[in-house]
């Protein structure tokens, strides 16, 4: 029997609180913020509880890049921990959500594949899901082509999918038809397991997972339109029907033209300088990700209040990590760029006082 | 047994010509756990030739592996031979060149086999569904005014294909329902090929493409396609014959080669972390001090000349960087294990595993107090930990069993067996409560159960003010929540209580002046913890902002610590629950007995005790692990250790 509410929560209902009371605070955030430079950032950053993560970079090490590799180690610890306390049903839909980087992981080393074939590079940019991973990522790397690397997946989830998108990669020779592909298939699955789920866990789920997914899904529509130029049905066969706020309705209808800012005004309202943002989406594009993404964040921390007997709470707590991931990788790149706090802070999902 | 393993740092300063003994002994013996010594100043251009070694190692093992993999060969167990020792590149890159090359044209013509079936029984596949229209499948693709269009796509893209087709007239049609690759029709205007075309690709639609020479009806072509997927099945069966001969062959002599590039890439994976000095390596790393002794031996006999510095390490002050050994017991490994889910202690820290061992049987049994329920739970546990039953849990048997153990001791306590609480005879003995009956002294227990609650809760204090101390963090040692002023603050309030209602004939007085000046000390914590480690700004942001958010954090300590006790009520509630549904039981089987006699009466009593070990068993555990998670180690376990990884040549099974 599946066990749900207080006998299947309770555990794991106290750990992750106690990890969420680990996450960094305003005033982390704050103290980070105005750091002067990287290496004071990195100081800073050390009397965080991602201390253990930075402890075994040495100096020469200290790059930005490596910085934000060491530091996802807490989210892939976090991850881990809430995975393996989580009862029973809960599992698979945390493990699909995992299963993002898996997928990150698995386009970067296609690129590679195509771009530079060194280990040494790539695995620097991979997340680091240590045994949580079906990619057999160097031996992918090392056969050398597109073709060879994708056999060398079978067997796992992605085989099916790629092997039917590498009919259009042969005749096409871009990455593009492979990566949506992979998208499609993570996000679908994400949904089926969320839908899965029963009573209380199902509502919650769907909640949360759908918010992430309306962020990707419009951000998609909108790219789709405006970078790649896609025709309609492409637009559509390339998106999700399926969200919490974002409807099948609204995919449609971007991708038949209608005006950006009144369809994406009616889903999400309230966004300020809607208008001048996607006048000019380019610019503007990058800012509505940052305004979704907080959105997300206040649907995610509405989950810790009331009831904490689900599944929205382990959930919510995953995607926060993420996103203070997120906002950790913007303080990195703009103190060893030098940047000015006008600069970066607008892309800070936190607002920093 | 309280902390975990002492560790020492040693430094080992090794000739050149000794290099490999010693990076031997170091691995083989597997009580060291390496750190990067191959840092500027030392490191010097060799470490990217061993670099280049390792790459040579690693890229054989895969070889080998890969060649292994084809021929159906498990790694199987190291050989018993001596293979620790570092062999070269170009002693096994011949043999593996050689058997690889004999593999590999067997296993290439398989696999082009295999994907050559798998075409053609795709095609089959397609034209199945369509094989008694008797008209030649090429009068499809070149019609005049009709776009059409025969393939698979995967079956998650049906839905979204037809939505995007929406407003353009189509036809399209599922020819073979397959729950992967269905087989789909799509067909249209000639005027909207383009349109239907793109939507088709966008859903990753493959369009059937037959080769060249097969042609005429779907019939004929399915007919022909069957013959050649026989005679390739032949083929398919010939080679796998072939390759399984190989693998009989060649297995012994692929183990070992594989063994001795493993361990050959383990050694040189060590050595590029070594710094090179002009003629010496400096090796640096950390040994339990009780193997210290054995490996300085082995590491003599290895090189007579190597420089040995041990730097003792100290368990007090801050020791994040030290890994981390518990000491390993088989009677606490799963109380280890129920530690470590929370976090590895740190280096130093206080390790928890015998605290937990004593408390969490205690709490639990106390919350489950019954003879009968205890000993059954025990015996379930003793099948688990033996493999008997759910063996997947095993490692659970052991906590188990000291749970059923401690209810047991707590059911002859509260004079409890099987839920049956009064007129019971054991062996001749009417068993009473030793003690008290939960159920029959509500108030007295849940005073009892708050009481332990203080306890343990001052324990914890008391603990986490040792670790303060240790750690030499004495800004959090005097003025942390868990520090002195943090139990200051919660014996006075406790004082304060008993006081007022009259419980100690000790003046209120006595206890106010403690607690006023430790919530002075906790307001301002975070001032005077920064002036005692010299950090500057002493508060962030502005003085009055500071000043409320100061009270608001008192005001969270307070609630905390008065949550923190009422907590430990659950103990008292629970056993007071166990006992009333016990009783809830014995009416359900008076009613059962009414209708069905003895057997109903006796056949609910068997059930509904089955129910609370199985349902109550699972939410008391849990509830203990709550306590011991929130209440208890909050107070003074921070964990957050290196887990202690020592190099080895073979894989071993982890220590937890």
């Amino acid at each position: 029997m599946a066990k749900s509410g207080v006998s299947g929560y309770a555990a794991i209902s106290a750990r992750v609180r106690a990890m969420y009371s680990s996450l960094l605070s305003p005033q982390d955030f704050a103290r980070l913020s105005d750091a002067p430079d990287f290496p004071t950032l990195i100081t800073q950053l050390k009397q965080t509880a991602y201390s253990p993560y930075l402890e075994n970079l040495k100096d020469k090490d200290m790059t930005p890049q490596k910085v934000d590799l060491a530091i996802k180690g807490r989210l892939a610890d976090s991850y881990y921990s809430v995975i393996h306390m989580a009862p029973e049903h809960a599992r698979s839909l945390l493990k699909q959500l995992y299963r993002y980087f898996e997928v990150q992981n698995l386009k970067a080393v296609l690129r590679a594949i195509i771009t530079d074939p060194s280990w040494e590079r790539v695995q620097d940019v991979l997340f680091p899901m240590s045994s949580m991973t079906v990619l057999p990522a160097q031996a992918m790397l090392e056969a050398g082509s597109v073709a060879a690397a994708v056999e060398l997946l079978q067997g796992t989830p992605y085989y099916e999918t790629l092997s039917f998108a590498m009919k259009r990669y042969s005749a096409e020779q871009s990455l593009f038809p492979l990566e949506v592909a992979l998208d499609l298939y993570y996000w679908r699955q994400l949904w089926q397991e969320a839908k899965k789920l029963q009573g209380q866990d199902r509502g919650q789920a769907s909640r949360i997972i759908g918010s992430l997914m309306d962020v990707n899904n419009l951000m998609w529509v909108i790219r789709y339109r405006i970078y790649h130029q896609l025709s309609e049905e492409e637009v559509i066969n390339y998106t999700l029907p399926f969200g919490y706020h974002v409807r099948d309705e609204d995919v449609r209808a971007i991708a038949a033209g209608a005006d950006l800012a009144s369809v994406v005004g009616r889903v999400f309202p309230g966004i300020p300088d809607l208008n001048a943002l996607l006048d000019d989406p380019r610019a503007g594009l990058p800012k509505l990700e940052i305004e979704l993404k907080r959105r997300l964040m206040q649907q995610c921390l509405a989950a810790f209040t009331g009831n904490p007997f689900h599944i929205g709470v382990p959930l919510a707590f995953l995607i926060l990590s993420d996103l203070e991931i997120q906002d950790l990788t913007v303080l990195i790149e703009a103190k060893s760029s030098q940047m000015e706090d006008e600069e970066f802070m607008p892309y800070m999902l936190r607002q920093v006082v | 047994m309280f902390f975990p393993r002492e560790m020492s740092e040693i430094e080992l300063i090794v000739p050149s010509k000794d290099l490999l003994a010693v990076t031997k002994v170091l691995s083989g013996y597997g009580v060291f756990h390496q750190t990067d010594s191959n840092y500027p100043g030392v490191a010097s251009g060799s470490a990217n030739t061993w670099q280049e070694t390792a790459a040579q190692y690693a890229a054989l093992e895969r070889r080998v592996q890969t060649v292994m993999q084809a021929l159906g060969i498990e790694e199987g167990q190291p050989p018993s031979s001596d293979f620790e020792a570092m062999v070269e590149t170009e002693s096994i890159r011949p043999m593996v060149d050689q058997i690889e090359e004999e593999v590999r044209t067997t296993s290439d013509e398989l696999s082009n086999q295999r994907k050559h079936l798998e075409q053609l029984e795709s095609i089959l596949h397609q034209l199945e569904p369509v094989g008694d229209i008797d008209i030649d499948i090429s009068s499809l693709r070149e019609s005049r005014y009709m776009f059409s269009m025969l393939g698979l796509m995967p079956s998650a893209n049906l839905d979204r294909l037809q939505t995007s087709l929406a407003r353009v007239p189509h036809v399209f049609l599922t020819l073979r329902s397959d729950p992967a690759r269905p087989v789909v029709w799509l067909a249209g205007t000639k005027a909207n090929a383009d349109v239907l075309q793109r939507a088709a690709r966008s859903a990753y639609l493959d369009p059937l493409h037959l080769p060249g020479d097969y042609q005429g009806t779907p019939g004929k072509i399915i007919e022909s396609l069957r013959n050649t997927i026989e005679s390739t099945q032949r083929k398919i069966a010939e080679l796998q014959e072939t390759l399984k001969r190989l693998g009989d062959e060649r297995k012994e002599q692929l183990r070992d080669l594989l063994w001795q590039a493993h361990t050959s890439r383990v050694l040189s994976d060590a050595i590029v972390r070594f710094g090179q000095l002009r003629h010496t390596y400096v090796v640096t790393g950390w040994v339990p001090t009780d193997d210290l002794e054995e490996l300085t031996r082995r590491l003599k006999a290895a090189s007579r000349e190597i420089l040995i510095e041990v730097l003792p390490t100290s368990r007090f002050g801050p020791n994040q960087n030290v890994p981390v050994s518990l000491q390993p017991s088989r009677l606490l490994q799963p109380f280890q294990m129920l530690v470590n889910t929370y976090a590895r202690p740190r280096y130093g820290e206080l390790d928890p595993t015998l605290l937990i061992a004593i408390t969490f049987p205690i709490l639990f049994g106390a919350m489950f107090g019954d003879i009968g329920q205890g000993l059954v739970l025990a015996l379930l546990g003793w099948l688990m930990s033996t493999g008997r039953f759910l063996k997947s849990m095993s490692s659970l048997g052991g906590l188990i069993i000291a749970c059923g153990l401690s209810a047991a001791f707590f059911g002859v306590l509260y004079g409890s067996i099987f839920g049956f609480e009064e007129d019971v005879h054991l062996f001749g003995i009417e068993l009473r409560p030793l003690w008290m009956s939960p159920i029959h002294h509500i108030l007295d227990i849940l005073i009892v159960a708050v009481g332990a609650g203080v306890v343990l809760l001052i324990l914890g204090f008391l603990i986490g003010i040792f670790n303060y101390a240790r750690s030499r963090n004495m800004g959090h040692l005097l003025f942390g929540h868990n520090g002195i002023a943090g139990l200051t603050l919660y014996v006075s309030l406790l004082g304060l209580g008993a006081s007022a209602f009259g419980l100690l004939p000790v003046a209120t007085i006595v206890f106010v002046v403690p607690a006023v000046l430790a919530a002075i000390a906790l307001m301002f914590a975070e001032v005077f913890i920064h002036l005692v480690e010299g950090h500057r700004p002493l508060y962030e942001g502005g003085f009055f902002t500071y000043l409320i958010q100061a009270g608001v954090e008192l005001f969270e300590v307070v609630i905390s610590l008065l949550s923190n006790t009422l907590s430990y009520v659950r103990v008292g509630a629970f056993a007071v629950a166990h006992g009333g549904l016990s009783a809830a039981i014995f009416i359900l089987a008076e009613l059962f007995s009414g209708l069905l006699g003895p057997i109903g009466y006796w056949l609910v009593v068997i059930l509904g005790n089955l129910f609370i070990i199985g349902f109550e068993g699972l939410i008391v555990g849990i509830q203990t692990m709550r306590l011991s998670y929130y209440e208890f180690f909050g107070k003074f376990f921070t964990g957050g250790g290196m887990r202690f990884e020592p190099l080895v040549l073979t894989p071993v099974k982890n220590e937890e």
